[in-house]
């Protein structure tokens, strides 16, 4: 009774006594899993082999399922700002969530939603919201920007199409990150019905996107906003969430623009509306570093030429680095030009300024640096030139480290010369410096730089500019000038700005200088002048060798003694001397313990180091002499510092070598090159570091391109993406293309080789013409690119409108596509192995062109072509293994090549007027034409289905050969079948004619037979009766004879039983008594 | 992309190429139709190789309009033009090879040791190094010499495909370990090799015990049409970086003979130019070199040169006109008291992340 109460009863932890400072002292402990080894280690012995085998297989390969190709982590120290794509089908809530997003993080309202709104979300992350509406252009654009998308759900209503439409383009074109986002949940009064369907929603966007996937509940609206705690924790997990990088972002620069501004001349617009613009667009750069002067995509209008790339200050710059946790309000910025919000926009040679009526005073603190140009500018209406000349000069004197006063500036306009003063630092003296205005003009930047440098290398100053005279160039310092080129270090610092001149081009060394140097710096600067140089070079001979330095004289010992150290045997550094690595050894192997004789060995490092002083060891501290010079101690601090980064090194080998796979190898080397690429151009300005990278992620920047048509401004609409995608080197080719094709299987027509189809493929969206097998016409784009097919883009469909989906495989130029042709021929003469064969060809020279060719019965008899025949046309005379017959039929088997449709249509939706923009058509597929033109179809004949007449089939009887007839075993012979022959003539018989009297004699002969024969009959029936009664008989007999035996057989078996019986019984009982 | 100016047609040809790219070019030669024949030939082995290209020039020879297809690559086989060494088209191949659809095999005729341009067997011993550094190793060389000017000889290179290619860190040397080399001579007495071998080691064992020059005479259908003789001479260091200087006997018919130990000599001598000048890549090599750099992974790769030939100056242009690529150049002085020969140049660049387009995908 006790016991049971207590059961039921919760368990109760001890907190005190024996049994808890047992499980105390055990989880302290930690290692259980070793006690319970040794504790029982049965349970822990192999018990199969093979499972164990198994097991571990299973487990590694769980591990290495798990592994990724490691990539080097290309991502900028300051990365854009995140693209976060808010998707779903209308009236679902997408505008309302964006602005509450804004709301939260930068306490701004935002009415409109137009175009791309950039903010700033923490200290490290920026977050760009672009709304996608409903069309599917924008959609299939979106999906490849996109870092992260928001997917909005009605749940009162369920999915939509459009959001498996947006999950497949996203399958296609690499997964961002999906977040789903479940609104309308107050539309549900009841809670159960609430909850399943939250449940089914969460399972089914699951399976689209991955099990786990975060979805996320918007309970209700207050007052047309979302609740504040729930779109608070929404923000929260965008402000931390990771991302993937993916393949064709991370191999792509491209940039979402956030602004546009058309520069067309307006007196050009006025006299043609409809020219060509030049257009600014502006955005982040994402993806990977953008190459000035590269080809670009603009996805609905097409491909271009960027003729120029700058990079901007950022508008939406992240806070300075201080040591807080939260954002103050000034630094939380909202940049959304489209929105029309963003206040003062910067450009390369305007500012634009927007005056809120809050905020103002903040932003205009910001800017104050610059404030004053820009007034100035706004005052004083300059053009275009004069804008550029003036910001040119600025430049020049904000130079820094140049004493303004020390450098003045005169416009020397007669000659296009300019004049200036330098102040020579080295030389003590002012100096003035050509230059050339109008060769300054080109290549306004470089020059410009070129000139900041040279008045901080502190030697020969003569800069000449290509078609600058050099007798101009007789000044009074060049006397100086001479005698100082011959200390040879002044040229240290001078050398490599030079030798980056010289390959590139844009400072050409004075004539006189030339030939000091080269014979100072062994051939270095061997092509000083690229303008002339290189025409001499246009009729060289183009030869990659190097033509030794005359001026070396390699018998001399000098000479020899200069590449010494160049060899093995020639000296070393020392740290890497072989003396300094063996006592390296011994400092760390050296010192022992001999464990048999208790001896210690210790390394001679002590008194070695006695010995040499300079290169004492900090180890021991008994050494005597310490009156090192200061600088000796830096030194050795120094090579104390090297010693031990080596030791740690080798220790952190020697350490991890145990278990370093290939995959840590691989990650490792990755990680390092990640390491070079950040270190290598960090302490560089912008300026020079965009000339050898390239425009990096996460600069602003500003495109320029030329010639974009007219409706691309004319019809801009700010609700549209524009995305401005770089191409890879070649990528604008077009080729022929060969992908793996497979049609959704939720799409409901078939689709036909040749009707027009819409793909996605890279930035691009275009119209093209397919063939299927396999081949396709289009723009070059890298294998193992994903893509995605539409029939048409235009409208809203109620069905699914993704066609099919697929994968390049691969790009050529020139592409042959065979089809297989089957000539067929009919024997119409057969000699042994040699027939003649007509109805294949129709001429002679057809024939000839196929002479030698293999050619086949249906029945598999192989044969040639030999030669054509006179007559009939087209017949010829062919050979083949065996005997044909006049029933064969002969084919030959050929392949037709096809010519391939050649279509590139690229999609320009974004060149339609507003609100058209979704009903983009390109060429019509033959269905819809005839649909459109009431074209109907006249079948062919032959298509047509007639009743089926079957005419009576006649066989042929079979013939089987004498011989083998003879050889078959009797019941196989055909007996039976053997029709009945002639007799011969000898075993027919003659008919007899009987004489009268014989004819009686037969009939009586016959009447006697009869009756005898009759008789017979009756006798032997009879007879047979008979012998039936004797045989029932004699079986009655038999069975009474049985009868009478088997009650003998009893009766004695009975008597034999008892006796027995009664034997057991006296056995039983002891001695027979008397028997 | 329109380009005229003129010039090193080849090189430039070859970047195009290379990036297959674009569209055309102009390349204007300066007035001398008359030296077009070998020009002519390596065009016609670039149409060989590739796959709807089309070359258009004008009558006079001075306006060449080509439009590169894709690089195709299988098994090629091409007589190239005596007036240039096979090393002269050889060069291309190997820029070219790696970024081909299918793996390259070609058989290219004609000669392969001549004065101007680097022979085969330096090529072999040098510039397949520098490959297998960037991660594209497997390529073979099939040498029957044939001397200027008559030719014969024949080179099989074979080269594997490569989708991508490793950004390198070439930034030390290393010490020079040994030098092996090869005396070659066809048609003309045996004695020659051994006569090169003896005064080539004169010199260079001042520097180094660990010396080895292979003789190598060929005779019968092996020899070529022409008599000659030559020295190929490559250093190797620790850190298996290759120089390597050769010199080759004139012609026959064409300038004075010079001798065998003259040849060895001055082919010793241009050796120790080769290692004064040092870096990781020999001169002829680096172009090859800087271009496998330029087409690298979108990384940052270093290499430490000798001073840049006239060549390499001329390629470094035609690579930024192509591919918007800058290298970062700076001057490495040897200190005062170091015996390593003249300046080396530490070249730096972030590479355009090309990757072979051509290749197919299974």
């Amino acid at each position: 009774m006790d016991g049971k109460v207590k059961k039921q009863k919760q368990h109760q932890q001890k907190h005190s006594g024996p049994k808890a400072e047992k499980k105390k002292l055990k989880k302290q402990n930690g290692s259980t899993e070793e006690d319970e080894r040794k504790r029982n280690p049965k349970a822990f012995a192999v018990q199969s082999a093979v499972r164990m085998a198994k097991t571990f297989h299973r487990a590694q390969d769980i591990k290495t399922k798990k592994h990724h190709v490691p990539v080097v982590d290309r991502t900028p120290l300051e990365p854009p700002p995140i693209v976060i794509v808010v998707v779903g089908p209308p009236k679902v809530g997408k505008s309302t969530l964006i602005r509450c997003l804004i709301k939260n993080f930068t306490r701004q309202k935002l009415t409109d939603i137009c175009g791309p709104v950039t903010i700033v979300s923490g200290k490290k992350r920026r977050l760009t919201f672009m709304e996608c509406n409903n069309d599917i252009n924008s959609m299939i654009d979106l999906a490849k920007v996109a870092d992260l998308v928001l997917m909005l759900i009605d749940a009162s209503f369920g999915f939509e199409m459009e959001t498996f439409e947006f999950l497949n383009i996203c399958q296609v074109h690499g997964f961002p990150r999906i977040m789903g986002v479940l609104t309308h949940l107050d539309a549900f009064k009841n809670n159960k019905t609430l909850r399943k369907t939250k449940k089914n929603l969460k399972h089914r966007f699951w399976t689209e996107v991955y099990q786990g996937a975060k979805l996320f509940y918007l309970s209700g609206m207050v007052y047309g906003e979302y609740q504040n705690q729930e779109v608070k924790n929404l923000g929260r997990f965008i402000s931390v969430m990771k991302f993937r990088p993916l393949v064709w972002q991370t191999s792509h620069p491209y940039i979402l623009a956030d602004r546009i501004e058309d520069l067309t001349d307006p007196e050009r617009l006025r006299t043609d509306p409809k020219c060509d613009r030049t257009v600014s667009l502006y955005g982040y750069l994402r993806g990977t570093h953008l190459k000035n002067k590269g080809q670009v995509h603009i996805p609905g209008v097409g491909d271009f030429q960027m003729s120029e790339v700058n990079f901007l200050p950022d508008p939406c710059p992240l806070p300075d680095t201080q040591k807080k946790r939260a954002l103050n309000e000034k630094e939380r910025l909202l940049y959304a030009p489209m929105a029309g919000v963003g206040g003062v926009v910067y450009d390369k040679d305007a500012v634009y300024i927007d005056l809120p009526a809050n905020h103002v005073k903040q932003l205009q603190e910001e800017v104050r640096p610059t404030t004053e140009l820009v007034q100035s500018l706004i005052e004083t209406h300059v053009t275009l030139d004069a804008k550029m000349a003036a910001s040119k000069v600025s430049l020049f004197s904000g130079s820094a480290g140049l004493d303004p006063t020390d450098v003045s500036e005169q416009s020397g306009v007669q000659d296009g010369l300019r004049e200036m003063h330098v102040w020579d630092p080295h030389t003590q003296t002012r100096r003035r410096k050509v230059v050339f205005t109008g060769f300054e003009e080109e290549e306004d930047d470089d020059t410009t730089l070129d000139l900041v440098y040279l008045q901080f290398s502190a030697k020969k100053q003569s800069v000449f500019l290509p078609g600058c005279d050099p007798s101009v160039g007789a000044f009074k310092w060049k006397d100086g000038l001479q005698q100082k080129a011959s200390a040879a270090f002044l040229r240290h610092q001078e050398a490599a700005p030079n030798l980056r001149k010289l390959v590139y081009g844009s400072v050409v060394e004075a004539e006189d200088s030339e030939e000091e140097e080269e014979a100072e710096l062994g051939g270095l600067f061997r092509v000083n002048r690229p303008q002339k140089s290189k025409k001499v070079q246009a009729n060289a001979l183009d030869c990659s060798h190097f033509n030794p330095d005359i001026s070396h004289n390699w018998e001399l010992e000098e000479m020899l003694n200069s590449i010494r150290d160049c060899f093995v045997t020639g000296q070393w550094e020392e740290g890497q001397d072989a003396a300094t690595l063996l006592k390296e050894d011994e400092e760390l192997y050296g010192d022992f313990e001999d464990l048999e004789t208790g001896k210690v060995h210790k390394g001679t490092t002590g008194e070695q180091d006695q010995a040499e002083k300079s290169e004492s060891d900090e180890d021991e501290t008994d050494d005597e002499d310490q009156q090192v010079k200061m600088d000796d101690d830096e030194v050795m601090k120094n090579k104390r510092l090297e010693k031990k980064r080596r030791l740690k090194e080798r220790f952190n080998t020697e350490y991890d070598d145990g278990d370093a796979t290939y995959f840590d190898d691989l990650k490792e080397e990755m990680q390092k090159q990640a390491e070079l690429n950040r270190a290598e151009f960090e302490d560089m300005d912008d300026e020079s570091r965009v000339q050898y990278e390239g425009f990096r992620p996460g600069m602003y920047v500003r495109l320029e391109i030329s010639s974009l048509p007219c409706e691309f401004v004319t019809n801009f609409d700010p609700h549209y993406p524009v995305i401005i995608g770089g191409l890879g080197t070649s990528e604008g080719n077009v080729g022929y293309l060969q992908m793996r094709l497979k049609k959704h299987r939720w799409y409901e027509r078939i689709l036909k080789t040749r009707d027009p189809l819409i793909l996605s493929l890279g930035w691009r969206r275009f119209q093209t013409i397919p063939l299927y097998h396999i081949e396709d016409h289009s723009p070059i784009t890298p294998q193992g690119t994903g893509f995605l097919a539409v029939q048409s883009v235009s409208g809203v469909k109620a069905n699914f409108r993704i066609a099919a989906t697929g994968v390049v495989l691969d790009l050529d130029k020139s592409v042959t596509i065979v089809k297989k042709l089957k000539l067929i021929g009919y024997p119409y003469k057969i000699f042994q192995n040699t027939c003649f064969i007509k109805g294949m060809f129709n001429t002679v020279l057809e024939v000839a062109k196929f002479e030698g060719a293999s050619i086949r019965t249906v029945s598999g008899v192989r044969g040639q072509i030999k030669k054509a025949l006179s007559t009939p046309a087209g017949a010829f005379r062919a050979t083949f293994e065996d005997r044909l017959l006049m029933s064969d039929i002969v084919f030959l088997r050929s392949w037709y090549p096809l010519s391939i449709p050649q279509l590139y249509n690229p999609v320009t939706s974004l060149l339609l007027p507003v609100g058209q923009k979704d009903s983009w058509s390109g060429m019509r597929t033959v269905g819809q034409l005839k649909h459109d033109l009431g074209v109907r179809n006249k079948p062919s004949i032959d298509s047509l289905y007639k009743p089926i007449t079957r005419a009576p089939r006649h066989f042929n009887p079979l013939h089987i050969p004498r011989e083998l007839q003879k050889a078959l075993p009797f019941k196989s012979k055909p007996k039976l079948l053997q029709p009945k022959g002639k007799v011969p003539r000898d075993l027919k018989r003659a008919s007899v004619i009987r004489e009268p009297h014989e004819r009686k004699v037969a009939e009586l002969l016959r009447a006697l037979s009869t009756v005898h024969h009759y008789k017979k009959k009756e006798a032997q029936r009879a007879h047979h009766a008979k012998h039936k009664e004797f045989l029932q008989q004699k079986e009655k007999d038999e069975e009474a004879k049985m009868k009478r035996m088997k009650d003998a057989r009893k009766k004695l078996y009975r008597v034999m039983g008892q006796k027995d019986q009664k034997k057991q019984r006296s056995s039983l009982k002891g001695t027979p008594q008397d028997d | 992309m329109l380009r005229s100016a003129c010039t090193k047609r080849r090189k430039r040809r070859r970047m195009r190429r290379r990036k297959m790219t674009r569209t055309t070019i102009s390349g204007l030669r300066a007035s001398q139709p008359e030296r077009g024949d070998f020009e002519a030939n390596f065009i016609r082995l670039l149409d060989k190789l590739t796959n709807g290209s089309t070359i258009e020039i004008n009558q006079t020879g001075t306006v060449l309009v080509f439009q590169p297809g894709l690089l195709y690559g299988g098994t090629v086989e091409h007589d190239c033009n005596p007036q240039r060494s096979i090393g002269y088209y050889l060069e291309a191949l190997l820029m070219l090879g790696p970024f081909m659809k299918s793996p390259l095999k070609a058989t290219l005729r004609g000669v392969t040791n001549d004065l101007t341009d680097p022979t085969v067997d330096l090529l072999k011993s040098t510039a397949l190094p520098v490959m297998k550094k960037f991660g594209i190793d497997g390529e073979g060389f099939d040498i029957k010499r044939g001397m200027a000017p008559g030719g014969g000889g024949e080179v099989v290179f074979t080269c594997p495909v490569r989708k991508t290619v490793r950004p390198v860190q070439l930034t030390d040397p290393g010490k020079i370990k040994r030098i092996r080399g090869v005396a070659y001579s066809v048609r003309v007495s045996p004695q020659m090799g051994n006569r090169i071998v003896e005064s080539a080691r004169g010199i260079l064992n001042q520097f180094l015990p660990d010396i080895y020059i292979y003789t190598d005479h060929m005779k019968g259908a092996n020899s070529g049409k022409s008599p000659g003789f030559g020295l190929t001479l490559v250093a190797e260091t620790l850190n298996g970086c290759f120089l390597s200087a050769e010199m080759s006997s004139t012609p026959q018919g064409q300038g004075d003979p010079i001798l065998p130990e003259d040849l060895g000599r001055n082919c010793a001598k241009l050796l120790l130019e080769e290692i004064y000048r040092g870096g990781c890549v020999d001169s002829s090599n680096q172009s090859l070199a800087l271009l496998l750099m330029t087409l690298g992974q979108q990384d940052v790769s270093k290499v430490l040169l000798g001073p840049l030939s006239p060549y390499t100056i001329e390629f470094l242009r035609h690579i930024r006109d192509f591919f918007q690529i800058m290298f970062k150049i700076e001057v490495q002085k040897p200190l005062e008291d170091e015996r390593k020969g003249g300046d080396k140049v530490l070249m730096t660049c972030v590479g355009v992340g090309y990757s072979n387009i051509s290749k197919t995908l299974k």
